[in-house]
């Protein structure tokens, strides 16, 4: 009999970074699997995490399925279940239920430019894409990040970011001037509009809080931008992760097994309830 | 008897006059023989108001809709809502205005009454006439309900099939109303406990196994709850399918919630959930009996409500719903109050 | 497997389920709130008063709780997951109603696909159901008709009786009800012409006394389709009062919570449950944030009637209702799904 598919598999934490602190943390946890070696993903493919007493939660994996070695979760403290997560330490056991999604369709991609857009903790799910393409650079074109976050304090993989200038443009941005701060200081919808990224052969990839990818997705349209063009991912309430409990449908899809990576073509011909 | 054409005259009235700002009656409900709940917003509409036997609802319940309405709203609608108490429902508003939920001037009150009838248990009328359906009931001319069924009319006692709270009703005429339809007709009311005599005979290991059993079979659809014009939380500490959650809402204060029931339905957690709720209505409950009539495994919740409405009266004097400027029964000591631990 | 009708005369019913007590039978019940399906010993035949089990027959294969496993901490600090799938012994349900096969039929669609459901399949298998045609509606609300059913449907059935008054039609569906005549096949009898002649007109007189009718339902799903945004689910939402009974009671209903219950917690041990849960309850879609994709009463019920109306029919080309008419007979304030989908499909026209 195949594994059962509530069953998860029991993790450890390897390794945990605090990515931002304050009133909403975020912790980045790389997680290995006790009983083998981590299963094959895709990009925007994300696990369910339990934390045994509290529940589980869909998260995305953060890093790149080239990388065998560990599964890496970017976690934004918000309730009951990540608030248990952000208290494990090295060494403690989690469960992982996974991999769920459809995955952005990166093999399509090849030969084109991407450009990477996040707001916050938005810059996690795309991160494996963005660092799968780093490590297949060949197989691209152009490649560019724009992210921004309310203040600098709550840009995440802020040294990933620093050693990324290196090789991509990447423009950051946030809200608020801050004393030393010196790169755009506005809303990432508008750092796009100021550094008009080209359409031409270019894939938009976006994702933040959904104020954010509505005025992007209307900033890349502006820069001519078709709607096939642009992709995001959607978020539900999930706890299944499998498309049963019938709680994260959007019309006939289920986010969790039907999406959760859309382009905006495909998103605009679903009921708009999410 | 109640004129259904006098009673959508007063409606229509109102609504061309602005001075409501919808009316909540009742109209013909399907092939049941029950009516439902109607929501007038047009004085065109008033011809689907009706007044029968089957007019069982509390539509007090739907005060609570307003009220958040009113709260989601910028410049909310501040008129009054017209609608339909029978002499219970009036207790329910006096509960409501005693615990300060509504305002008098939020409601605009038509009071039928019930005169010596009620309203029918559909299920009694089922077994009566089976294997007839009831399809429609009305008022009779004296003690008596016309049934329309899919076999022909029948007429039948109303003793025989009215409601159990009905035979036992301390209150067939409004206590708060702007106007009225139907006379004030004393009903006696010699056995105001009588639905829960047999089962306080029973011992307490009887008693316990009864509802172990009876419990076993609830599903927790909260229709008890939803319809109950009393459990008017936001959040209910019996259960946790609503959370008053907002953006500000802490990380930490999410994570802290307490839960006190678990979702699963095995008997401690139903017994749970029904004996904190039957608590938390000790005072308040006014024995419109819907939370039994709607429950679909036939759980016999009046059992426990109108036991501790007998308590509030063997202990404290108090009648629930009877006086609107009484103090809510659990939330203020008397002088004259039985124990004296508190002085 | 070829279909095989035989008669099975009323007097031999009960000798036919005693041979059938190796296996849990459940048999309609009249309690004081209606018909359950319970464990009883059956004593003679199915009464003829009997309408529907209040309660479908998906609450022994998709049951309101599930334990899905335990989890405990080791001594060493580490963590023990047992997996409690459930062990089932045969079951066999008499007095299924052709509607609540087919709704069967569509919960295996939902359990089964790219992720296949142990915990549902291994109940599935182990159920053998008796159907019971309807010679008159259990319900003044019954419409399955309208929805590609029938009074004497086979979907989802392993046996159909048909009752010709001092004997049952037994319509053999499915090996697996086939097996239950094998071991008492001298009970059982090959049909005369006048036996076939007398079930059939039977069925079709049972479908003649359905009442209620929703016209052209295949019309719906494109209709529903443009009316996302409009405000008739405003008004035809108002008087909802958000509790759980037309879910809970729907044969084809399977929206489920998972919950962690803790029972200690150094060391921690508990349970993993999963409870059935229902889209009508405000908190349902309910994100951390507080964002609610689904905040009000009309946007719950369009949800409701836009999932058996359109979603299910895009996925799995039928309804996700069999009319079976619960809904509308327990519904507290008398929302009747016919009426709604009537006015939706004309609405605007």
């Amino acid at each position: 009999m195949e594994h059962n598919v509530y069953l998860p598999r029991i993790g450890q934490i390897v390794e945990v970074k605090e990515e931002v602190k304050g009133a909403r943390p975020i912790k980045s946890f790389r997680v290995q699997l006790l009983d083998g070696p981590i299963f094959p993903f895709r990009c925007g493919q994300c696990a369910m995490l339990s934390v045994f007493g509290k529940g589980e939660s869909m998260i995305s994996i953060s890093s790149s399925p080239l990388l065998t070695d560990y599964l890496q979760f970017s976690v934004l403290k918000m309730g009951r279940v990540t608030s248990a997560l952000h208290e494990m330490e090295l060494g403690d056991l989690i469960g992982v239920r996974g991999p769920y999604g459809n995955g952005f369709p990166v093999e399509k991609w090849r030969g084109k430019n991407i450009v990477f857009i996040g707001g916050g903790i938005g810059l996690a799910p795309i991160w494996s894409v963005l660092q799968t393409t780093l490590l297949q650079r060949a197989d691209y074109g152009e490649l560019c990040l724009i992210y921004g976050a309310r203040t600098s304090h709550d840009l995440v993989f802020r040294q990933e970011l620093a050693d990324l200038k290196a090789q991509i443009p990447v423009h950051l941005s946030i809200d608020v001037a801050e004393p030393g701060w010196s790169e755009f200081v506005g809303f990432v919808p508008q750092n796009v509009l100021d550094k008009k990224p080209s359409p031409v052969n270019s894939i938009a990839i976006t994702c933040g809080p959904p104020i954010m990818i509505k005025f992007v997705i209307k900033a890349l349209k502006d820069l001519g931008f078709e709607d096939s063009q642009i992709y995001t991912t959607v978020e539900n309430k999930m706890k299944c992760g499998i498309g049963k409990c019938g709680r994260c449908n959007i019309g006939h899809h289920y986010v969790c097994k039907d999406g959760p990576v859309y382009s905006w073509a495909e998103l605009k011909q679903l009921p708009q309830e999410y | 008897m109640v004129s259904e054409d006098k009673l959508r005259e007063e409606v229509s009235e109102l609504l061309q006059e602005g001075k409501i700002k919808y009316f909540i009656g009742f109209e013909n409900g399907g092939p049941g023989c029950l009516a439902r709940p109607a929501f007038i917003q047009q004085p065109e509409a008033v011809g689907r108001l009706i007044w029968s036997p089957g007019c069982v609802h509390n539509l007090t319940r739907f005060l609570q809709d307003e009220k958040r309405r009113r709260a989601r709203e910028k410049n909310p609608d501040l008129r009054p809502v017209g609608l339909i108490v029978k002499g219970c429902d009036s207790r329910a508003i006096n509960v409501l205005l005693q615990e300060k939920y509504i305002e008098r001037k939020d409601v605009y009150l038509i009071g039928v009454s019930c005169e010596l009838m009620g309203v029918i248990d559909e299920a009694k009328i089922t077994r009566r006439l089976y294997p007839a359906k009831p399809l429609q009931v009305k008022f009779g001319a004296k003690d008596t309900i016309l049934v329309s069924t899919d076999q022909g009319e029948s007429e039948i006692a109303a003793s025989e099939v009215l409601a159990d709270r009905c035979l036992e009703c301390p209150a067939n005429f409004p206590l708060v109303a702007d106007v009225v339809f139907g006379e004030k007709i004393n009903k006696p009311n010699p056995q105001p406990y009588k639905s829960i005599a047999s089962f306080e005979a029973k011992s307490l290991e009887e008693r316990w196994a009864f509802w172990q059993d009876q419990f076993s079979r609830c599903l927790r659809c909260y229709a008890c709850r939803s319809v109950c014009p009393m459990c008017y939380c936001d959040e209910c500490v019996a259960d946790s399918i609503a959370y008053a959650v907002s953006a500000d809402t802490t990380a930490e204060e999410k994570a802290q919630k307490v839960k006190w029931v678990e979702r699963n339905p095995e008997p401690q957690e139903n017994i749970f959930y029904h004996l904190v709720r039957a608590t938390h209505l000790a005072g308040r409950c006014v024995d419109c009996g819907e939370c039994e009539r709607v429950c679909p495994v036939g759980l016999p919740l009046r059992l426990l409500n109108k036991k501790l409405e007998k308590e509030a009266k063997a202990l404290f004097g108090y009648e629930v719903g009877f006086d609107a400027n009484l103090p809510p029964l659990i939330s203020c000591f008397r002088d004259n109050d039985p124990q004296d631990f508190i002085r | 497997m070829t279909k095989m009708d035989k008669i099975l005369p009323k007097s031999s019913f009960s000798r036919w389920l005693k041979s059938l007590s190796s296996m849990k039978v459940f048999f309609p019940k009249k309690e004081a709130s209606g018909w359950t399906l319970t464990e009883v010993a059956a004593d003679g035949t199915i009464p003829p008063d009997y309408s529907y089990a209040v309660v479908p027959p998906k609450k022994l294969i998709f049951p309101q709780e599930e334990i899905f496993f335990e989890f405990q901490q080791t001594a060493d600090d580490g963590l023990q997951l047992r997996e409690t799938l459930p062990e089932v012994p045969p079951q066999v349900i008499v007095g299924v109603r052709p509607c609540d096969g087919r709704a069967v039929a569509a919960l295996d669609q939902v359990f089964s696909g790219s992720f296949e459901d142990p915990y549902y399949w291994r109940r599935r298998r182990a159920t053998i159901l008796i159907g019971l045609a309807c010679n008159t509606p259990p319900s003044n609300n019954c419409f399955c008709l309208s929805l590609e059913g029938s009074p004497s449907s086979e979907e989802g059935l392993d046996l159909l009786l048909t009752d010709l008054g001092d004997r049952y039609y037994v319509r053999v569906l499915t090996e697996k009800g086939g097996e239950l005549i094998k071991t008492q096949s001298s009970l059982f009898s090959d049909p005369t012409e006048e036996e076939k002649n007398l079930r059939n007109k039977i069925s079709q007189e049972g479908a003649q006394k359905i009442k209620r009718n929703l016209e052209a339902a295949r019309e719906l799903p494109p209709k529903l389709k443009t009316m996302f945004d409009s405000p008739f689910w405003d008004e035809a939402a108002l008087s909802c009062l958000r509790c759980g009974i037309c879910t809970y009671l729907c044969p084809t209903c399977h929206c489920f919570d998972i919950n962690d219950e803790t029972r200690a917690l150094a060391p921690l041990k508990g349970r993993r449950v999963r409870t059935w849960d229902t889209c009508q309850f405000p908190d349902f879609t309910m994100h951390s944030s507080g964002h609610n994709p689904r905040p009000n009463r009309a946007s719950r019920l369009r949800q409701r009637l836009l999932h058996k109306f359109l979603y299910f029919v895009e996925l799995y080309d039928r309804f996700q209702c069999v009319g079976c008419g619960r809904c509308l007979d327990l519904c507290p304030v008398g929302i009747d799904i016919i009426e709604v989908l009537s006015k939706a499909r004309n609405h605007g026209a």
